[in-house]
């Protein structure tokens, strides 16, 4: 399916008068083209994760053609790269820590909270990824940056406690809050444990605050 | 007793039993090529490299299997029996210190073992549901290791606190859990089970004294 007027940014509709802005257009409409093609494919991971839906199903969510796809994603592969990329800009965007300063129980309950909504948001296109990581260096280095994400934020959400500890220590209980809070364990209490998003919340808080050292006074 | 024996051996019986010895045997050799094959490489092999490895035709493998997934099943019944034969409780009655560093002990070696077929499982299982079965299994032979090995601490709490420690405590000693210290992380074996008994440790509610 062409794109029609419709459908492109407001600039794009009005007529244009010199080549550089005929080149923006065209720019903006393959920019936007690409964006809903990701959007469609993020859309059907969500509905269909683990199984990797086919270039057609792409290209009749998204409103474009098979061969719209492919002009602008070498390979499905390609593709995966550009949604898992689009996917760790928007969890970091939505995702930044706040309230660093907060006392323990604050700081806890508000990274389990956007932790639980991550996993939550993020679980099948997380396990897609992984389903294909296999043979992509692309798609690993992902994972790879997704964890190293996820880390950074512990230690800095919990650094007063964490501060506490030797280096032996305090890697290790980094290790332990990963592991504890990663996307399958979550998957698990949620679809195996069948508990709901407060219930689920609340073994993670009970289980971290426990991890955790006591809080140096000045930060409690 | 040997007197009731027949003298002579009928003639039939023992070339059935034969014929049935040689397809269990061979059985067997198509599901160690399977899973010798996920452990060098953790993607699902196909049927002629599975019979490459065996050293068998891929018709054998479809007269003994009907399909690729039965013999998956297969292969994971296998690898969760010999898993659990490997894996026994070990001092189920002794002090704190000691059921942790042997839980951690067997869970590790279980993890070192265990992880490539496990991932080729995880990633078929929602094609099957024999395999979902098994992946619910496994998940609780596990947990009901914890139960055992945990008892005492366990006892301390009332619910939903016990089980929410053992969905943590789970979760804390899951196979991925194992493998991303190993691979991701880089430790040694023994650091990674260092990271465990201390961190299970800081996660159980202390030990009644009779248990100390």
């Amino acid at each position: 399916m062409a794109t029609t007027v419709a459908d492109l940014p407001p600039d794009a509709a009005s007529p244009s008068t010199g080549k550089s802005e005929r080149i923006d257009g065209r720019h903006l409409r393959s920019e936007r083209t690409k964006r809903l093609i990701i959007e469609a494919y993020l859309a059907l991971v969500r509905e269909s994760s683990p199984r990797v839906p086919t270039a057609a199903e792409i290209a009749d969510r998204a409103g474009y053609s098979v061969r719209s796809v492919f002009e602008r994603f070498p390979d499905l592969q390609a593709l995966r790269v550009a949604a898992t990329d689009l996917a760790i800009t928007e969890a970091k965007a939505n995702y930044t820590p706040r309230d660093l300063d907060a006392d323990r129980a604050t700081r806890l309950r508000k990274q389990v909270e956007i932790r639980g909504r991550g996993c939550d948001q993020w679980l099948p296109m997380w396990r897609v990824l992984n389903a294909n990581s296999a043979g992509s260096s692309e798609l690993q280095d992902r994972i790879r940056l997704t964890r190293s994400l996820v880390l950074k934020r512990i230690e800095m959400v919990f650094q007063p406690e964490l501060s506490t500890l030797s280096e032996a220590d305090r890697s290790r209980t980094i290790f332990a809050i990963e592991a504890l809070t990663d996307f399958e364990s979550w998957a698990r209490m949620r679809e195996f444990f069948g508990l709901s998003f407060d219930e689920a919340c609340a073994v993670w808080v009970r289980a971290i605050d426990r991890l955790l050292p006591p809080t140096p006074d000045n930060a409690s | 007793m040997e007197a009731v024996l027949p003298s002579s051996p009928s003639p039939k019986t023992p070339r059935i039993d034969g014929r049935r010895l040689r397809s269990e045997r061979t059985k067997q050799l198509i599901i160690e090529a399977f899973l010798a094959l996920v452990r060098e490489d953790p993607k699902l092999p196909t049927a002629v490299q599975i019979a490459e490895r065996a050293g068998y035709s891929v018709r054998s493998i479809f007269e003994r299997f009907p399909d690729l997934n039965a013999l998956r099943v297969a292969a994971t019944d296998y690898g969760l029996a010999q898993a659990a034969a490997l894996a026994p409780a070990r001092n189920v009655d002794g002090d704190r210190k000691t059921r942790i560093e042997s839980q951690v002990e067997t869970r590790a070696q279980t993890c070192e073992r265990g992880i490539a077929l496990w991932r080729v499982l995880l990633n078929s299982q929602d094609e099957s549901d024999e395999l979902k079965l098994r992946v619910r299994r496994a998940r609780e032979t596990t947990i009901a290791r914890l139960e055992l090995m945990y008892k005492p601490e366990l006892s301390t709490l009332g619910e939903p606190e016990r089980r929410d420690m053992l969905i943590a405590l789970e979760a804390l000693v899951d196979i991925e859990s194992w493998a991303r210290m190993r691979e991701l992380h880089g430790l040694p074996y023994d650091e990674a089970r260092l990271v465990w008994t201390y961190t299970i440790d800081r996660l159980l509610p202390a030990t009644p004294a009779a248990k100390m």
